[in-house]
């Protein structure tokens, strides 16, 4: 640790971070879903906000009108896709092998380009709106060659039984890093793909023997006792990915460089692992008591809506006098609250505590060198991450 | 506008340290922070550089930065500037010395571009509009005719568990068949009646589906799903064969094809529109298209006139459609269900009489079942 080297703090909050997303979730559904480009505005620049690398935040400056604004140019070209080509694959499906499994793949084949390119795009946005110490980071143009890289990788990953993953991560981090910028400086990805094998051997052993075993059980070479082995090696197998991926970025983050300066990260795979457990047990926990205390409700407040033991919102309507719009409103009020609370608590029992982890362990060296950085030209980027958003990749933030 | 805090009839001085980026290097300044009110008119913070070098920020135009996790600090930024970021942490009295002296903190920047949003925001609705109101009908009713018999009947096949999943209110389990045996004998020798009057390229299947709904409805590939609802209302085996000649209408003009392939290209483009955030409810809301399919005006004529036909040549008296719908559409406000579905068009009091003019023609019908048929069938879901 010398003068140059700086410390990450992560100052974000659970309550803080649970009454922002809360709120925003809630004007969502009150929006028919409108709000959500201000959601993930406001929880990003929350997060965000929270990273403090040598004391001063980062700071996301993304707007949810662009944001809005990208969606509706995806929807615009996406539409025609998802419409007449769905529809044209389903006949086809249909009429030529009376199924509809070939119209599945293949649109998820032909999709399957589109949604590389629009995770590099959204990954571009964000950089783009992400400064620190007010200077922009940046990805240069490059969402194609990502695409078609992408698949290949896949390809051999997936041709090789995964044997090759650790080549793909590697590679695609290499193009993704060796595309951004901080200001004015270049980041640089060094290594070998190499480096990540020693983690991926207890993902291969243990997912092999599990196959294996699936597989005696299915050819009667095993007895079905067998699969009980299931129990301990499907965690073991689940551990050990956590730890790779864990790893993979700890070894790929200490080998990133840009003018001078370069990070450190050490994250314990034991505590991240500890962190999913904790949160998931505890949002485990809490969606036992929530569908109990709703089944509990619905058979001592209104026994009459049951039927056969079953809750009939029919049956409901008609033995309380209730039109039956009133019940289909409940009913959907009930199913987003579900969405939300589940969104909420992901939020601060996983996300959060795995966030702060990996911000507390990280280190940035050669920080001397910053004064050196200048700023990058503004990246207009009018689509955002209108794709992303359209197709719903889901970024975890 | 805050007032600014006075003490004794003086302004209170304004002395104190912040860090600044000024967004161009990614240097931190350490600024000494001043309030100009010369001017008397608009007061200015005056943030001195290292270098001694002054910049002048009017407080009017000093914003705050939103949604920060930090409570040990702000950040403050000037409207028209992007780049240039004042930090205060630790330090509650400049913070609060700020806070009150800037009365625009929380005040939103103009959106920019409203006019392309709206554009672009029209532009979406209309395409969506386009592909789901003109494009998919058009190619879903030339789909329909082209697509071969095994096709329809697979595609029905798939439709009908979509249904059936999609109807459940427990989440749990598919909605049960009803396969009361001697009840469902009954049914079928009813389809066996009247298939013999149709040239379809495949057999007719029929199901009666555990629900409570008064409906019926065909799906592509001849098959015809009955709910208990309606088994339960109806009071003679004429106005279940009459549904049921009607439906077969349906089948043979292709109309559930048209239906089911134009669901199939506008799920995915509501999806597209909504986000995940709805993607049960878009599902579940075309699941319902289909149930209480409405199909146009001459779709309905057609399918009655062929129910006519196949019921006068299978020697079974039409006489239940008009006495069902009498019945399902007397006293209510809102018709549901199957009344809907033949409610739909104002022409339906036409319906009903040309029904029974068609029954008033058949002079040798036979019942559609026999008493103890008819009994088993209204048990067929016990
Ligand atoms: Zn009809």
């Amino acid at each position: 640790m010398s003068i140059s080297d700086l410390q990450t703090e992560f100052v974000g909050r659970r309550g803080h971070l649970f009454w922002l997303s809360l709120k925003t979730s809630v004007l969502t559904l009150l929006t028919l879903g409108f709000y959500r480009f201000w959601m993930k505005t406001r929880i990003r620049r929350f997060y965000w906000s929270a990273i403090r690398p040598g004391g001063h935040p980062l700071e996301y400056v993304g707007e949810p009108i662009e944001k809005l604004l990208g969606f509706l140019i995806a929807v615009v070209i996406l539409a025609f896709y998802v419409g007449v080509v769905n529809l044209l694959l389903m006949f086809a499906s249909f009429s030529l092998f009376q199924q509809n499994t070939f119209a599945y793949v293949i649109s998820f084949l032909g999709v399957l380009p589109i949604l590389f390119y629009a995770r590099y795009r959204a990954r571009r946005y964000i950089l783009a709106r992400t400064r620190w110490r007010g200077m922009r980071f940046g990805l240069n143009k490059g969402a194609w060659g990502y695409a078609w890289r992408a698949m290949l990788h896949w390809m051999l990953t997936i041709g090789t039984f995964g044997i090759m993953y650790p080549r793909q991560a590697f590679f695609l981090e290499k193009y993704l890093t060796d595309r951004t910028t901080y200001g004015s400086a270049q980041l640089h990805q060094g290594g070998r793909w190499q480096m990540l094998y020693p983690y991926m051997w207890w993902v291969i052993i243990t997912t092999t023997v599990s196959g294996l075993i699936i597989w005696g059980v299915a050819t009667d070479t095993l007895v079905p006792q067998d699969l009980w082995l299931l129990v301990v090696l499907i965690p073991a197998a689940l551990a050990s990915f956590i730890r790779f991926k864990v790893q993979a970025f700890r070894l790929m983050a200490n080998q990133k460089t840009a003018g001078g300066i370069s990070l450190h990260s050490n994250p314990k795979t034991g505590k991240i692992i500890r962190y999913y457990l904790l949160g998931y047990t505890l949002i485990g926990v809490f969606f036992l008591a929530y569908f109990f205390a709703l089944g509990f409700t619905a058979v001592f407040a209104f026994p009459d809506c049951l039927q056969d033991g079953q809750f009939s919102p029919s049956t409901c309507s008609n033995a309380y006098d209730l039109p039956t719009w009133v019940m289909t409103a409940i009913s959907v009020v009930i199913y987003f609250l579900t969405f939300i609370l589940w969104s909420v608590l992901k939020h601060v029992l996983v996300t959060l505590p795995v966030m702060r982890h990996y911000a507390e362990t990280l280190e940035i060296h050669g920080a001397l060198n910053l004064r050196h950085v200048t700023q990058s030209t503004h990246d207009e980027f009018t689509e955002a991450e209108g794709f992303s958003d359209a197709l719903d990749l889901g970024a975890a933030i | 506008m805050s007032q600014i805090i006075h003490v004794g009839g003086t302004p209170a001085t304004f002395d104190a340290f912040a860090d600044f980026f000024d967004g161009h290097t990614a240097r931190k300044h350490r600024v000494r922070l001043n309030i100009d009110n010369d001017l008397g008119t608009e007061m200015v913070l005056l943030i001195t550089l290292p270098d001694d070098a002054v910049l002048r920020w009017p407080v009017n135009n000093i914003r705050l930065v939103r949604d920060q996790a930090a409570k040990d600090g702000i950040v403050l930024r000037l409207y028209d500037n992007a780049l240039a970021r004042l930090v205060i942490r630790d330090d509650t009295s400049t913070e609060r010395g700020l806070l009150a002296r800037c009365p625009n903190l929380h005040k939103r920047a103009k959106v920019k571009g409203r006019l392309r949003i709206a554009t672009w925001a029209f532009g979406a609705v209309a395409s969506v509009a386009l592909i789901i109101l003109v494009f998919i009908p058009i190619m879903a009713n030339q789909l329909a005719e082209l697509l071969p018999p095994e096709g329809e009947r697979a595609f029905g096949e798939s439709t009908f568990e979509q249904i059936r999943a999609g109807l459940d209110e427990t989440g749990l389990e598919p909605l049960r068949i009803c396969d009361g045996g001697a009840g469902l004998v009954a049914l079928n020798r009813l389809r066996f009646r009247l298939e013999d009057q149709t040239e379809l390229p495949y057999p007719l299947t029929v199901h009666v589906l555990d629900y409570d709904l008064i409906n019926a409805f065909a799906l592509p590939g001849g098959h015809i799903v009955f709910f208990r609802g309606l088994i339960d209302n109806a009071e003679t085996p004429e106005e279940v064969a009459s549904v049921f000649a009607h439906e077969i209408g349906h089948v043979v003009h292709r109309d559930p094809t048209r239906i089911a392939l134009r669901s199939a290209g506008s799920i995915g483009v509501l999806g597209l529109l909504f986000g995940d955030f709805a993607g049960g409810t878009v599902v579940s809301f075309l699941t319902g298209q289909m149930v209480e399919a409405t199909y146009t005006k001459e779709a309905e004529s057609a399918a009655d006139d062929f129910a006519h036909d196949i019921l006068a040549k299978s020697g079974i008296s039409p006489i239940g459609l008009a006495t069902l719908f009498e019945r399902l559409t007397e006293g209510k406000e809102e018709p549901t269900g199957l009344a809907k579905h033949f409610m739909t068009h104002p022409a339906a009091g036409d319906r009903i009489a040309k029904a029974r003019k068609a029954a008033a023609k058949l002079t040798d019908a036979t019942p559609a079942m026999t008493k103890p048929e008819w009994k088993a069938f209204k048990a067929v879901c016990n």
